[in-house]
């Protein structure tokens, strides 16, 4: 087993691409491996509760660990209370303390 | 090739992670985001290595300035304009503080095309020989695509 560790700066709303990395990190997790996806900047944008994102969402689902940064939160005012079950709120902390372990780190 | 060292200040038993970055000042939140990586590192008590190339070459570029905002009546002073110039200098302080190694390559080429030759001390110019380089040898390395 080999984990990742995504930074998701990319949000299916303004970027077509990100379907795709999802479906990536989510075919990871499918295959064994640990992922984690850290949401960064408009990343964050469909960890809101109401906000509909398929793929996003099937992620949840799948196990992968999800953290939204607090920052990025914090500056389109996005509270802790408005985000998705299971989405946690970290830092790019998380992003360093994987790169210092040796996990694959990913920005997309 | 020309690049800056800080080797008398790393620490041995420090992780060094090299981070590969190329988008230009004040364009996008990716440079905050990537600034904030920097630090972070340095507080979790890494070594860090940044090849910036393309439009980051520009981030170290000595003659930014800032200036005042006529529209809602600030001056230099009052808008406080923040120059990457400054963060990268605030790291490399950050570091020395705490006997870590800071080092940072521009892409020669890169500079070149932008004629952004006038760098702040400590930071020097290179190639993508560097990158490999910082690359091989680092415990971890995190390259930040412009998209």
């Amino acid at each position: 087993m080999s984990h990742y560790l995504f930074v998701q700066s990319q949000d299916t709303f303004t970027e077509t691409r990100a379907a795709g990395q999802y479906q990536l990190a989510g075919q990871l997790r499918e295959a064994g491996h640990d992922v984690t996806l850290v949401l960064v900047q408009n990343g964050v944008t469909p960890a809101r509760r109401h906000a509909q994102c398929r793929h996003f969402d099937q992620l949840l689902q799948q196990g992968v660990h999800v953290i939204a940064d607090d920052f990025s939160l914090r500056q389109r005012e996005i509270d802790s209370s408005e985000l998705k079950d299971s989405v946690a709120v970290g830092t790019v902390e998380a992003v360093i303390d994987a790169m210092l372990a040796g996990h694959k780190v990913i920005w997309n | 090739m020309n690049h800056s060292h800080s080797k008398d200040s790393h620490s041995k038993e420090s992780k060094t992670l090299t981070f590969a970055f190329m988008d230009p000042p004040f364009e996008s939140e990716r440079t905050v985001t990537f600034f904030r990586l920097l630090d972070t590192a340095l507080e979790k008590g890494a070594n860090v290595r940044i090849f910036a190339y393309e439009g980051a070459v520009a981030l170290a570029f000595a003659r930014q300035q800032p200036h005042g905002n006529s529209v809602h009546g600030r001056d230099s002073n009052a808008e406080n304009h923040p120059l990457t110039r400054d963060w990268i200098a605030a790291l490399q302080q950050k570091a020395v503080a705490r006997e870590l190694g800071f080092e940072w390559i521009n892409c020669g080429l890169c500079v070149d095309e932008r004629g952004v030759n006038e760098v702040i001390a400590g930071c020097g110019r290179g190639g993508p020989p560097d990158l490999w380089r910082y690359a091989s040898e680092a415990f971890n390395t995190l390259t930040i695509g412009t998209r």
